[in-house]
């Protein structure tokens, strides 16, 4: 496939180039690409490589054909936050393409498309603009040809439903008519676009809109990482180091070789510290089937050594980090005289706080695809990150990145796993190696084993009140490893880019803050994990400020407004830092809004009649992360058998302009999910270096009977830029749900997982049951 | 070994102790049916054999031998079946992986109980794990393929 | 009296309980001995005295979360033989035995001490209206009651065999299927 010019993204809408000459693109499409649904909507592009056609091609997004048909890609990985049905309409509505001759392909990982690391929450609020951008020129470029044709000016016309229309006249042209005459013009500099009034972005502003995968999931034919199918495909599954660092001592091949379908037995490359995304090694068992390679895996008798991390455990870790927060750390925040404010205190509240490692648990285990021919590699990856996947393929195979192409399948859920490519490159090892095309599978045992977790993390939070009950003084102190250690072994001690989460940004009416990063030494591989350290974070804010309310009798919500303070915008002065990477964002654009975090808890409170609880176990907790303000009330009612149930929730949340609101309805319902799952089941433990954890059964997620029957999702209409949507709905659930269990029991957790720390009061662990019988009297 | 799959006679020359999961995945090439945890936890991989629920990762082929086994790809030949509108029609997926398994037990719970109360929904649902988080939706969608009014007291 | 001591895991004989003179007495005893296998979890967890069957030694109720349902195998859409297959599965651990299905409630014995299971198991309106011949050959042939001494994966099994549970059941019956004096129902 040929491309005459390659103009990236960004140069085009910089106006860099004079302008673009007719670009042909490859419309490259993953293997057995799902088609999209029948109607009147997009279509997922599907079938093998197509022909390189001419048509209109301003910018690597979009490609309008003769026919008309437009072609627009989605550069970014779908894990269900709905990127694919609203990245490719919020172009076609800007365009003015009818949805129905839309079709969408998936893009490869390749820098001409800007970044494509689908993390962070920032697919919308980083490049809304932008992508709406590459709409509007090609717009512009139609428009301009029917101008040109019609002798009339462009800004008479306007661009809608897949034609060009003459306003005054009412005269008409198709796209397909305008395509070689439009493909001609320069492509618009960037300060010429202009973009619609956000009214007429109809299709993406939908309520109804569709699922553009609706249909293939439904049915079956979606493709997910192990759906992928090549000729003589061989299947792969690692015996892997149980432990970071681990390696084999002895291993014996006789039996595996033995069982029927097993075709190798290939040894993988140890890493070397620090881990950043390499694999962990282990041996591979290759055959030409799963069964076969998880019977041969089976039969290896590999005998490990425990490697330098056999002396981890998360019982003496947990001692060695609340000892870290017990003692003075990295100053990072710091206004007025904490220690003189606490010392004439007249009431001191103080409160420590644990959250455990964290696992993703996506419900697609880690899988990965490769071919390698003719010194190139071609792989087909779940990846959130397929620049970097493309990177990591490359330094595996030593080539260059130009030999290596990296597809983006569907992703069974992410959370930040499949940002790290190990996964990715081991296919790529085993392809070169065997000399065949290879799918790795990894089993659920591996992925709960071989996670990036969350950090473990301790805080110790002590506020001050003076004789009057004023709110004089805030210190914060948290201990946790970074992420920075999977990448540089001295790491030990969280940045001030780790502290923005939730505690830099945290606005706070106290005349006196600090707030200190202390020392925790790596033993385990972290890694991003759906919201990051605002998980623990917010946990231990969110329950920090409930125990302020309960320690003076006041009402929890009175006090987190309280201690929030009145609406502000605050500087990095008022805040105390010197400067806070506020997620990429200005702080002109998305600043420290206190008047937005006090409206989302009016607001939530508000809805859950929070005024009229009595009677009720209510519990709130707000949070800010990735620039959006969320606020979460939980109600927990107890059974006969004094089991506990969060029988409704309510969630708002402020991410400014949103579009495509029904996914931000159902990230929203997700991260209720999610947060549940953290706060009553969280946690993963390590004895010895290794993950005492293997599978669903003992590394639990909430499931239906977890998930309360009434909830209630709101989103606060605003046309402030748009903010993080799936992250930021986390954090703020666990300590409401911690809150409400307080507030019903008069019993204080400060860990997570709740369950096990519950005392007369305990989790139902079979969520079914609720009000039903007893359990036998085993207990 | 001879079973029905989808309504096609199928011919398999399979380990007997092989799972059905890794026959109809592998073997066969139908992979809308998914692997999630390779130990009857979390659903993904439910299958009807006969016309009853099963766990294909823990299915031994031997117990299929000479049964009619369903998949996601044969529930319809187009996504018609009520629970496949229902879903679409709610936008019931998130990432989409567990789905099928999820429509698969409840198509198995609907056949056999047609207008389940939310507490045999919750009962029949229970073993299916949804990581993103779209239960309310799936509870939703059963009850509208089920012809049963919407609940009261959620909403956005 | 003092029985021959007998390792973990092991099952007294009929004929150790020989010296016991008194016929009651050593009914009862024969009771006790069989209580080694009535009483150990693998047996208990499928008759639970509630709706959700029990795993593992400390009785966990079971997860994935199941119910009993109408004819205790579940639920349609969550059936027992949803998951659980006619043996024991190994690389995947779910354990496995002919017709997997819960006792009935009437059956239930998780809770109950040994004098109250000795007269359930007695009770025709309790046992499955079984007479005391069809009880022993249910204990010694039943396919799903021989899984307890086959549970597979790591699973500790219940003492002694099936063979040598059966005749200890056998032998209580001969001696007037005498319950130990408890006042607990």
């Amino acid at each position: 496939m040929t491309e005459l010019v390659l103009m990236t993204r960004r140069e085009a809408l910089a106006g860099l180039g004079v302008g673009l000459a007719i670009g042909l693109f490859p419309l490259i499409g993953a293997a057995s690409e799902s088609s999209g649904q029948t109607g009147s909507g997009p279509q997922a592009a599907s079938g093998p490589e197509e022909q390189p056609s001419s048509g209109l091609n301003p910018n690597v997004m979009v490609h309008v054909a003769r026919n008309g048909q437009t072609t627009i890609v989605c550069h970014r990985s779908e894990m269900g936050q709905g990127v694919r049905s609203t990245i490719p309409l919020l172009i076609a509505d800007e365009l003015g393409a009818d949805p129905a001759r839309i079709r969408v392909r998936q893009a490869d990982g390749d820098a001409k498309y800007g970044d494509q690391n689908t993390d962070g929450s920032s697919s919308i609020r980083k490049f809304y603009e932008d992508l709406r951008r590459t709409g509007a020129a090609t717009r512009m470029m139609l428009i301009a040809a029917a101008a040109q044709r019609w002798h009339v000016k462009p800004e008479s016309c306007s661009a809608k439903n897949h034609e060009v229309v003459h306003l005054p006249s009412k005269r008409a042209l198709p796209f397909s008519e305008l395509v070689d005459a439009a493909a001609k013009l320069p492509v618009p500099k960037k300060e010429s676009i202009v973009l619609r009034p956000e009214s007429e972005l109809v299709h993406v502003n939908d309520p109804n809109l569709p699922l553009l995968d609706g249909l293939a999931i439904v049915t079956g034919s979606a493709v997910f990482g192990a759906d992928v199918k090549l000729p003589n495909l061989l299947i792969a599954v690692i015996a892997r180091p149980p432990a970071v660092g681990s390696k084999w001592l002895r291993y014996d091949t006789r039996r595996a070789l033995a069982v029927p379908g097993v075709k190798r037995v290939v040894e993988m490359p140890a890493p070397k510290l620090p881990w950043h995304f390499q694999p962990w090694g282990g041996i591979a068992v290759v055959a030409d089937n799963t069964w076969a390679a998880l019977r041969g895996r089976a039969e290896l008798d590999v005998t490990w050594d425990p490697g330098p991390n056999a002396s981890y455990g998360s019982a003496s870790f947990r001692d060695e980090l609340l000892a870290s927060v017990r003692a003075s750390g990295k100053v990072l925040r710091d206004v007025g005289d904490v220690e003189a404010a606490f010392a004439k205190a007249t009431k001191v509240v103080e409160a420590e706080y644990h959250v455990p490692h964290l696992a993703h648990l996506q419900m697609e285990p880690l899988v990965a695809c490769a071919r390698f021919e003719n010194n190139r590699c071609e792989v087909w990856a779940p990846t959130q990150n397929p620049q970097d996947a493309r990177k990591e393929v490359a330094r595996v195979l030593d080539m260059s990145e130009d030999q290596v192409t990296v597809h983006v399948t569907l992703l069974g859920g992410g959370f930040g796993r499949k940002s790290k490519a190990d996964f990715v490159s081991e296919a790529a090892f085993l392809a070169k190696a065997c000399g065949v095309p290879i799918r790795v599978q990894w089993t659920r045992e591996d992925d709960v084993r071989h996670d990036y977790y969350n950090a473990v993390n301790a805080q110790r939070l002590r506020a001050a009140f003076d004789e009057q009950g004023r709110f004089t003084a805030w210190h914060h102190r948290t201990a946790f490893t970074p992420i920075g250690s999977t990448f540089a072994v001295e790491v030990d001690t969280p940045t001030l880019n780790d502290l923005q989460q939730g505690v830099l940004d945290l606005a706070l009416a106290a005349p006196n803050v600090r707030a200190e990063a202390c020392r925790a030494p790596v033993h385990a591989r972290i890694g991003w994990y759906r919201s990051v350290y605002n998980i623990f974070h917010a946990f231990a804010v969110g329950s920090f400020i409930d125990e302020l309310a309960y320690a003076r009798g006041a009402d929890p919500r009175d006090t987190w407004l309280e201690v929030i303070g009145p609406p502000k915008l605050h500087s990095l002065a008022d805040l105390g830092i010197s400067k806070l990477p506020n997620y990429g964002e200005t702080l002109e654009r998305h600043p420290v809004d206190a008047g937005r975090l006090r409206h989302v808890i009016e607001r939530v409170t508000q809805a859950a009649r929070w005024s009229d609880r009595k009677g009720r176990a209510l519990g709130l907790a707000a949070h800010r992360s990735f620039v959006s303000y969320t606020a979460v009330v939980i109600s927990v009612v107890p059974d006969r058998a004094r089991r506990l149930r969060i029988d409704e929730a309510w969630i708002t949340m402020d991410a400014g302009t949103v579009v495509n609101r029904d996914r931000v309805h159902s990230q929203l319902e997700g991260s209720l999910a999610m947060g549940i799952s953290n706060a009553l089941y969280g946690g993963v433990t390590m004895t010895h270096g290794v993950t005492d954890q293997t599978n669903y059964h003992d590394a639990r997620v909430a499931r239906i009977g977890d998930f309360p029957r009434h909830i209630h999702t709101d989103i606060v209409p605003s046309t402030a830029p748009p903010s993080g949507v799936g992250e930021p709905g986390v954090p703020p659930v666990a300590p409401a749900i911690a809150n409400a269990i307080f507030a019903l029991t008069g019993q204080r957790i400060r860990e997570i997982p709740l369950a096990r720390a519950l005392g007369t009061y305990r989790l139902p662990t079979h969520p079914i049951l609720n009000q039903s019988t007893l359990d036998g009297g085993m207990r | 070994m001879k079973l029905h799959v989808n309504g096609i006679e199928r011919s398999l020359d399979v380990d007997p102790d092989m799972p059905l999961l890794w026959a109809i995945r592998d073997v066969l090439g139908l992979t809308g049916t998914k692997y999630g945890c390779g130990e009857a936890l979390c659903g993904a991989c439910t299958v009807h054999v006969d016309g009853h629920a099963v766990r294909a990762c823990v299915t031994p082929m031997r117990r299929a031998e000479g049964r009619t086994v369903t998949t996601i790809e044969g529930l319809s030949p187009d996504g018609s079946h009520a629970l496949q509108q229902a879903w679409l029609a709610l936008r019931v997926p998130q990432c989409g992986y567990c789905q099928a398994g999820q429509i698969m037990t409840a198509a198995a719970l609907l056949a056999k109980n047609p207008q389940p109360s939310n507490d045999a929904i919750d009962a029949a649902m229970a073993g299916n794990i949804c990581r993103c988080g779209t239960y309310s939706r799936i509870r939703a969608a059963i009850r509208k393929a089920a012809g049963l009014p919407p609940d009261e007291g959620s909403g956005q | 009296m003092v029985l021959r001591p007998v390792a973990p895991g092991e099952l007294r004989s009929p004929a150790d309980f020989q010296s016991i003179v008194d016929r009651g007495a050593r009914s009862r005893a024969l009771f006790a001995e069989a209580g080694g296998v009535l009483q150990h979890p693998r047996c208990v967890n499928c008759h639970p005295n509630g709706d959700v069957p029990h795993q593992g030694m400390q009785h966990t109720l079971h997860d994935p979360p199941v119910v009993r349902g109408p004819e205790n195998d579940g639920v349609p859409g969550n059936e027992c033989t949803t998951c659980h297959q006619n043996h024991n599965q190994q690389l995947t651990r779910v354990p496995g035995a002919p017709k997997w299905h819960l006792a009935p409630i009437e059956m239930a014995w998780a809770g109950k001490s040994l004098g109250y299971l000795c007269r359930q198991l007695q009770d025709p309106l309790r046992n499955g209206g079984r007479t005391l011949a069809q009880i022993v050959d249910h204990s010694t042939n039943d396919e799903l009651v021989a899984w307890g001494w086959s549970p597979g994966h790591e699973r500790e099994a219940v003492p002694g065999t099936q063979k040598q549970f059966g005749a200890l059941i056998a032998a209580w019956v001969e001696t007037g299927a005498q319950c130990p004096a408890e006042d607990k129902e």
